[in-house]
């Protein structure tokens, strides 16, 4: 090691990796936003060129698009619209994402045992949480019997779907976004892309790592925040791995001090009053969607219960406002503040 | 004295010049490479508490070790009007429009950047 | 250990506590920021007596001067014996290969520098964890360090100097 014998190289080496370390570092990120599926999307990606970080993020974009296009609740011309329309009817075939969705949804539904409910259509469609709509008691009971995941009919080999009773309505709102999620980062990585983050809304999902080689930082928003200080109530550091929000104050409205909001509980037909908000960590971006809806209806006992069973992660706030983990992730979590 | 500094030798003046052109070059280049920013961060005792808007003229008071801190947010400059740390050195810092206040003694650290940008704080919000 | 390395230890810490002592009543800019008198102590002990003797010396006052000041095991001190022991360190490496090859002034130099970056990262870890800040402070820290580190180097070389003669006296007047 002759170099230490001259000190003056060694210090110069020294100061030229000093120097050197601000310009190394050649990897950066880039994000951009589109509004897409009735919500606004972000991919960030990390890459060493920006063309190619803006060709993927379009590339992604692109089969974001197709794919909510097919499952468009809204659309008349959407295969989900086709199921719901034939319901009762007839079988309806569907490309592959779309029936693999809907498989994922009834895997969901199975394993939360009814908690989350891709069948719930004509319940949602009773309520308007903008016009502050709240439907009757007899209302509710009259479309009761039209929710049961159990009357989906998947026929994997012919690539159709069918509802078995007549006024059944598939809503894959509560899956499709951590779904799409999922085939975006497939859709990146196919491309190139070894890391970044895709955030459809409040539907995450990261992988890689950032160019300084650390986890994705996630802020999971405060359910009451008050100011613009108070937006985040923990953060947590993720890598590979997809988390979903489902909380109280996304789709709500308040009438005689009691908060309607859009989380119902598909045996009754009423919003669930145990949580505030329901965070789900899982490699799956769809079922970090899917489960954050179902644990949100089960509660934060039995919803522990079943997500630390599922292997996965949960960061749940409860009525009272109190953060409730899993115990794998107390050590990655941070808790910014309490109300 | 004046012996002392005919004494040095080769590697010490070497090393002087180089300390002092590493610096100061480290000096400007830190400030230009500072990115310009739309949001004050302020940091107390290492955890962001506030980001606020650079664009908005705001006066906010943050309770520290020594007592309260005033922090004036105007014209799209950030400074701290008022600390009790012994040295005021914060305060004397003035204004600024990018790069970093710090008030060791108050545990605060003012920074001008970006709240949401990849590499800082938070990557995405989920909820 | 020979009874004169002891007592040459006791006196060379109690310079430094007294350097330490008097420094930190000076008003500086930046709280941690300081001129760094007491490595001068530590330089004139590591060039007239040896590397154990220079880092005995730095590990007394930065304990005992912690204790002083009610700063043990605490932030500050961490700073401090970090700062200490990684000048001391380099400056006891970097002379130890080659004796001829900096005068004081450099070691001082290497010495406040070592001191400046040992600091700087203890503090980014302990407090700051920004390391936009660190960024912008270090190039500041480091050029004052420098500053301060020739002014040392200058009066450990007139210490030193002055001791040497001394001792010589000494050494003629016994013989």
């Amino acid at each position: 090691m002759n170099i230490f014998r001259k000190p003056i190289l060694f210090i110069f080496m020294l100061g030229l990796m000093f120097a050197l370390s601000c310009s190394a570092n050649k990897q950066a990120t880039y994000r951009k936003s589109k509004t897409l599926m009735d919500t606004f999307v972000t991919i960030t990606v990390v890459s060493d060129s920006k063309e190619k970080a803006e060709t993927s993020i379009d590339n992604a974009f692109t089969v974001m698009e197709r794919f909510g296009n097919r499952i468009n609740f809204f659309s008349e011309e959407s295969e989900l619209s086709l199921i719901n329309k034939n319901a009762g009817v007839k079988e309806v075939k569907v490309s592959p994402e779309t029936l693999d969705l809907i498989e994922n949804a009834v895997y969901v539904s199975e394993k939360s045992g009814g908690a989350f409910d891709p069948t719930i259509g004509p319940l949602i469609k009773l309520w308007d949480f903008y016009k502050k709509i709240k439907p009757s008691y007899t209302e509710i009971s009259g479309v009761l019997h039209l929710v049961n995941y159990k009357n989906i009919v998947i026929d994997r080999n012919g690539s159709t779907v069918f509802l078995k009773r007549k006024g059944m309505l598939l809503d894959l709102g509560g899956i499709a976004k951590g779904y799409a999620a999922d085939m975006a980062v497939a859709d990146l990585k196919r491309n190139g892309i070894q890391a970044g983050i895709v955030a459809i809304a409040g539907d995450i999902k990261t992988f890689g790592a950032k160019p300084d080689g650390n986890p994705w930082n996630i802020g999971i928003r405060n359910p009451r925040q008050k100011s613009e200080s108070d937006e985040v109530i923990a953060k947590i550091k993720l890598s590979d791995m997809a988390i979903s929000t489902s909380g109280d104050y996304e789709r709500y409205f308040l009438q005689d001090g009691k908060r309607y909001h859009h989380l119902l509980v598909p045996r009754t037909g009423r919003p669930a009053d145990c949580c505030r908000s329901v965070s789900i960590i899982a490699d799956k971006g769809a079922f970090a969607d899917a489960f954050s809806t179902a644990v949100f209806i089960l509660g934060p006992e039995k919803g522990l219960e079943l997500v630390q069973k599922l292997g996965m992660d949960a960061v749940i706030i409860d009525n009272n406002g109190r953060i409730l983990t899993t115990q794998n992730i107390k050590r990655k979590i941070k808790i910014e503040r309490f109300d | 004295m004046k012996d002392s500094i005919k004494r040095t030798t080769i590697a010490d003046r070497i090393l002087f010049l180089f300390l002092i052109v590493i610096s100061i070059s480290g000096i400007f280049i830190s400030k230009e490479a500072l990115p310009q920013g739309s949001d004050v961060i302020i940091e107390i005792d290492g955890k962001p508490e506030y980001t606020l808007p650079l664009n908005i003229d705001k006066t906010i008071s943050v309770n520290g070790p020594y007592g309260i801190t005033r922090i004036q947010i105007k014209d799209k400059k950030v400074r701290i009007m008022e600390a009790h740390c012994p040295n005021q050195l914060c305060v004397k810092n003035g204004w600024i429009s990018r790069g970093v206040i710090v008030c060791l003694p108050n545990r605060i650290l003012i920074i001008v950047g970006s709240g949401n940008n990849p590499g800082k704080d938070i990557d995405a919000i989920t909820g | 250990m020979q009874s004169q390395d002891k007592y040459r230890i006791a006196v060379f810490s109690a310079y430094a506590l007294a350097l330490h002592g008097f420094e930190s009543m000076l008003p500086t800019p930046i709280p941690w920021l300081r001129l760094g008198l007491s490595n001068i102590i530590t330089l004139v002990a590591l060039l007239l007596y040896g590397f154990r003797t220079a880092m005995t010396v730095t590990l007394i006052r930065v304990i005992l001067a912690s204790i002083f000041k009610g700063t043990f095991l605490g932030p500050a001190f961490i700073l401090s014996l970090g700062g200490g022991i990684s000048s001391t360190a380099v400056m006891g490496f970097v002379y130890a290969l080659h004796k001829k090859l900096f005068g004081p002034i450099g070691l001082s130099l290497l010495g406040a520098l070592f001191h400046n970056l040992a600091q700087l990262t203890l503090a980014y870890f302990l407090f700051i964890q920004r390391i936009e800040a660190v960024l912008v402070i270090s190039p500041v820290i480091i050029l004052i360090g420098t500053l301060t580190g020739v002014v040392n180097g200058i009066v450990s070389e007139l210490l030193i100097n002055m001791l040497k003669k001394d001792e010589e006296k000494f050494q003629n007047v016994a013989h």
